[in-house]
């Protein structure tokens, strides 16, 4: 078996694998296509026989996607920012220094980070009523989502302030700079990349948050598309291929930025959740 | 006053400006909510009571009430039995994943970071996917099952008790296994290669350097990984809430769906309290084993 053969055979399987380990996703955009009758065929079309394209603007329409989708980017992007701008530093100073009380703050980090949203959200629901708020739904839920993601964010961060050689600030700081001048203009563009995927990936993950906002979000025009996606699931419901369409539209653009950045944010992930 | 400027923007004070805000903000709203929420488990809270921080104390009550209930013992039942399966689903199925994509073919590593499309997915999403795939006339799960001619008739995932945990087990394995495998992934590209061609030149053959070298050398990787897997799958909750919503009957309930229900369905918050305690508690276990397995990559 020469190498070539042998190099074409690996990607044939791994292609076969990915097709199969992707089969859901490939599910969910020909369902949203099919017409009420076909997806309801047996045996099952694999492929749209007439694909109805007009699904996507009907459900945009009659569920109000718009509306929606505007409240999860008012979500992801306050908790994204919150989020940035208290672990930045933090992570820098974690990152910074070795003794014991740092070693105390990353256990405590990293305690914060293992509780589950399901469980923590009865003392966050009663707890924020008594501070009244709940009169504003969605920055209750950007705050819990904070609480919840920072710690993941901080860990991430770490890493990468931990790869920035401690000599260049040392540098700065002996041509004259002030550990502030240091921080922003030497430290802080050197960890810009590793900064910016960590955000990406909490953005994507507050963009699909569920259990805060269907808790602490009453109002339906407040309400973002993950709890438009619960709603429209009613426990009889037939209306699959609307379902479909209505998750087509909300991942396609999550699953576009992970297509575009995914080398980078592989490589992040793996350097900060495990090291 | 001065001296304290300088020190904020040249000296010490500047760590700890910057790591006082986030810490006290973790604090408030994590730190304080878990103080909370055992004070409440001890009290009676009712939806007039909500409002009041002055609430009765009745000692244990709400936990004797709660394991006094028949379904608590089969809902902790079933939570042991989704993250045993979760996990061995996903780290089986990873584990042979990143063995396969360690091989190192050309175009290796792309189609490796292709998988974890399923990671970035929002959680409600992929329930909605599988919920449909698991439909028990239509779902194409059941079709491709009985074309292959594994089951004979059609199998209502979601609504037999018998199978609604394993519907929500089969979603969270499909969650999961690309975390997995990429985490797997970093541990086996962190053995050194020589290690191997010394065992090949020994006559070892593959499964015995499998056996004596990868295993032994990933120890603290599958440690890591099996305490984070614990972790995740214990905060599993948006498939339980979009394939089965923990019916039918509890069959399919776990403890974090539970203690969700009970606060915001059946508004009995000190129950929903209880039970957090008791699963945080658990999970905080979880993660002390985490944080020892990974502590010295921690120190860097």
């Amino acid at each position: 078996m020469t190498e070539s053969f042998h190099n074409r055979l690996m990607f044939v399987i791994a292609i076969l694998l990915a097709i199969v380990y992707l089969f859901p996703l490939y599910w969910m955009y020909i369902t949203a296509l099919k017409s009420g009758s076909e997806m309801f065929a047996t045996p099952p079309s694999f492929w749209p026989s007439v694909p109805e394209w007009g699904v996507y603007a009907e459900v945009w329409q009659s569920r109000n996607m718009g509306r929606y989708l505007w409240n999860s980017m008012v979500i992801a992007t306050g908790a994204v920012v919150l989020i940035s701008v208290l672990g930045t530093g933090c992570a820098y100073v974690l990152a910074r220094y070795r003794n014991v009380w740092v070693d105390i703050g990353l256990f405590l980090v990293l305690m914060l980070q293992v509780l589950p949203a399901s469980l923590m959200i009865t003392p966050i629901f009663v707890g924020f009523s008594q501070f009244g708020l709940l009169e504003t739904p969605r920055l209750a839920v950007i705050l819990a989502i904070a609480a919840k993601s920072m710690p993941f964010f901080i860990v991430l961060v770490r890493a990468t302030f931990m790869s920035v050689p401690m000599e260049l600030e040392e540098a700065a700081l002996v041509d004259g700079n002030s550990r502030v001048g240091a921080f922003f203009h030497i430290v802080l563009p050197l960890a810009r990349n590793g900064i910016l995927v960590s955000a990406i990936l909490i953005f994507m993950q507050a963009f699909g948050e569920f259990v805060y906002s269907k808790s602490l979000i009453q109002a339906i025009e407040l309400q973002p598309a993950s709890v438009g996606l619960n709603s429209f699931m009613g426990p009889n419901t037939n209306e699959w291929n609307k379902i479909m369409a209505y998750a087509t539209i909300y991942v396609t653009p999550i699953l576009a930025i992970f297509v575009l950045l995914q080398r980078r944010i592989v490589s992040g992930l793996t350097s900060g959740a495990l090291k | 006053m001065k001296r304290i400027t300088s020190s904020l923007t040249d000296g010490k004070g500047f760590d700890i400006v910057l790591i006082a805000f986030p810490l006290g903000f973790l604090f408030l709203l994590a730190g304080l909510p878990l103080i909370y929420n055992v004070v409440m488990s001890f009290q009676e809270v009712d939806m007039f009571s909500l409002g009041s921080f002055a609430r009765p104390f009745v000692g244990f009550k709400n936990y004797i009430d709660l394991f006094a209930q028949p379904e608590t013992w089969p809902i902790l039942k079933n939570t042991a039995l989704f993250v045993v399966a979760s996990i061995a689903g996903q780290f089986c199925i990873g584990f042979g994943l990143a063995l396969f994509f360690w091989t190192n073919f050309p175009g290796a590593s792309w189609l490796r970071g292709l998988f974890l499309v399923s990671w970035v997915m929002p959680g409600l999403v992929v329930g909605a996917i599988w919920n449909w795939i698991l439909s028990g006339d239509f779902g194409v799960l059941n079709f491709l099952l009985k074309e292959s001619g594994i089951v004979d008739g059609n199998i209502f995932w979601r609504s037999d008790p018998t199978f609604s945990l394993w519907a929500v087990v089969l979603a969270n394995v499909w969650l999961g296994t690309s975390f997995n495998m990429i985490l797997l992934s970093v541990g086996l590209s962190g053995i050194p290669k020589d290690l191997f061609e010394a065992a090949e030149l020994d006559g070892a053959n593959a499964f015995q350097r499998f056996w004596t070298i990868t295993l032994p050398m990933m120890r603290s990787s599958i440690g890591a990984i099996i305490a984070l897997g614990l972790i995740f799958t214990l905060q599993q909750f948006d498939l339980f809430a979009a394939i089965t919503s923990g019916g039918p009957n509890n069959s399919s309930n776990v403890a974090q769906y539970w203690a969700w229900d009970l606060s915001f369905r059946q508004y009995d918050f000190a129950k929903g309290a209880a039970i957090s305690v008791i699963m945080i508690i658990f999970v905080m276990f979880a993660s002390v084993v985490y944080v020892r397995s990974t502590r010295h990559e921690v120190r860097g």
